[in-house]
């Protein structure tokens, strides 16, 4: 988290708009299909399974991969024991405000011991 | 989130004007939504996103997930189109959302539903979701004005967080493990059978692998699609060859039915 952004705002504002197109695409589509017609099951069943593909190899690329150079590490020991604490806390609470809030109090006391 | 709504049992006030009752519904996620809006514009802020932009990102993608990635990915310098080529994949899962809420506003206009999609995101979607499956009352505008209550507290808790990262100095490590805890969540939410679990071990591994081979993260692209093609083909298959198979069991988690959990807890 040490480079420095060299991008301008103009960059940041086409980025922006890209991305809204992106985030719109996937949200508006199929909501304008399947209100007028039937949900294809075989799309259903493989849509099931990509947010968590996704949210576990994202997980994987913050906690076991150098975001510089990609290779795997395996010393970011606080991250790692923070996040077992957050599994089990959202687990129990269901709350998304208190897995986050417990994960950055847990990943700041225990860096400090661990670092 | 529904724990902490103070009583569900609560006889509803027939005079209750309709932006108060929606506004009960969103409160408790509204709340939530701050320490995380945050702890992502600290971030958008640390990137290089000035207030004005860091408002305008939350307006118009208004995803927590798709704005921290924005956060981390600028720091390394990528190019546009693969920041913009990893946001659609993190937003594809929106397809699903929005697929299984359109049995429930058949029959609304175009333009009724190009508004509530640009405001569609995987939290009020929880609350929508559940309010349409067990509210006969409940229509599109409630659910509408839910996702405007949760968008508003969104991009306000995310410009705060901007002023309060160019006010403050922050340990940025540490607030990027907001992103890492809230993808966590997530995962926890969706997890419904051992299978998924599975799912979730062979994608971790996947994602390491490609992304030490691509070396970059168009292996995490890569790693998605094949492990949600893997959970697709697994479970066609234990379907069809092992209907009993205990992979397929529901697990006491908050991805299955929680009224069904509460009611086997009773007995």
């Amino acid at each position: 988290m040490n480079a420095v952004n060299t991008w301008n705002s103009t960059q940041h504002f086409w980025l922006i708009i890209l991305g809204f197109i992106v985030a719109f695409i996937p949200r508006f589509f199929p909501l304008m299909l399947f209100t007028k017609r039937a949900i294809p099951e075989w799309f259903n069943e493989w849509m099931k399974f990509v947010p968590v593909s996704l949210f576990t190899a994202l997980v994987v690329k913050d906690i076991f991969i150098d975001s510089a150079s990609y290779a795997l590490l395996l010393n970011k020991y606080s991250e790692m024991l923070a996040a077992v604490v957050v599994i089990i806390v959202a687990y129990r609470t269901r709350s998304m405000a208190i897995s986050v809030i417990v994960g950055l109090i847990g990943v700041f006391i225990l860096s400090m011991f661990m670092a | 989130m529904n724990k902490r709504r103070p009583n569900p049992k609560q006889v509803p006030d027939p005079n209750e004007p309709l932006w108060r009752s929606t506004l009960r519904v969103a409160m408790p996620l509204n709340l939530s939504y701050i320490p995380i809006g945050l702890a992502c514009g600290i971030l958008l802020h640390a990137a290089g996103f000035n207030t004005l932009l860091t408002g305008l990102v939350s307006l118009l993608i208004f995803s927590g997930g798709a704005q921290f990635l924005i956060a981390t990915m600028l720091t390394i310098n990528p190019p546009l189109l693969s920041i913009v080529l990893m946001l659609f994949f993190l937003e594809l899962r929106y397809a699903l959302l929005s697929s299984s809420l359109s049995p429930y506003l058949k029959g609304s206009s175009n333009r009724f539903l190009f508004m509530f999609a640009v405001s569609l995101n995987d939290e009020n979607y929880a609350i929508n979701y559940l309010k349409f499956a067990t509210d006969k009352k409940w229509t599109g505008r409630e659910a509408l004005m839910v996702e405007h209550y949760s968008l508003l507290f969104w991009a306000a808790s995310n410009v705060v967080g901007s002023l309060i990262g160019s006010a403050l100095k922050i340990d940025l490590s540490i607030v990027n493990f907001a992103l890492t805890a809230l993808f966590l969540y997530m995962i926890v939410m969706q997890i419904k059978n051992r299978l998924t679990i599975v799912i979730c071990l062979i994608s971790g591994v996947l994602a390491a692998v490609c992304m030490m081979l691509t070396k970059s993260t168009l292996g995490l692209v890569i790693s998605t699609i094949i492990a949600s093609l893997i959970g697709f083909g697994l479970e066609a298959t234990l379907r069809k060859k092992l209907p009993d198979s205990h992979w397929l069991w529901r697990l006491r988690s908050p991805g299955s039915k929680k009224e069904a959990v509460e009611h086997s807890d009773a007995n």
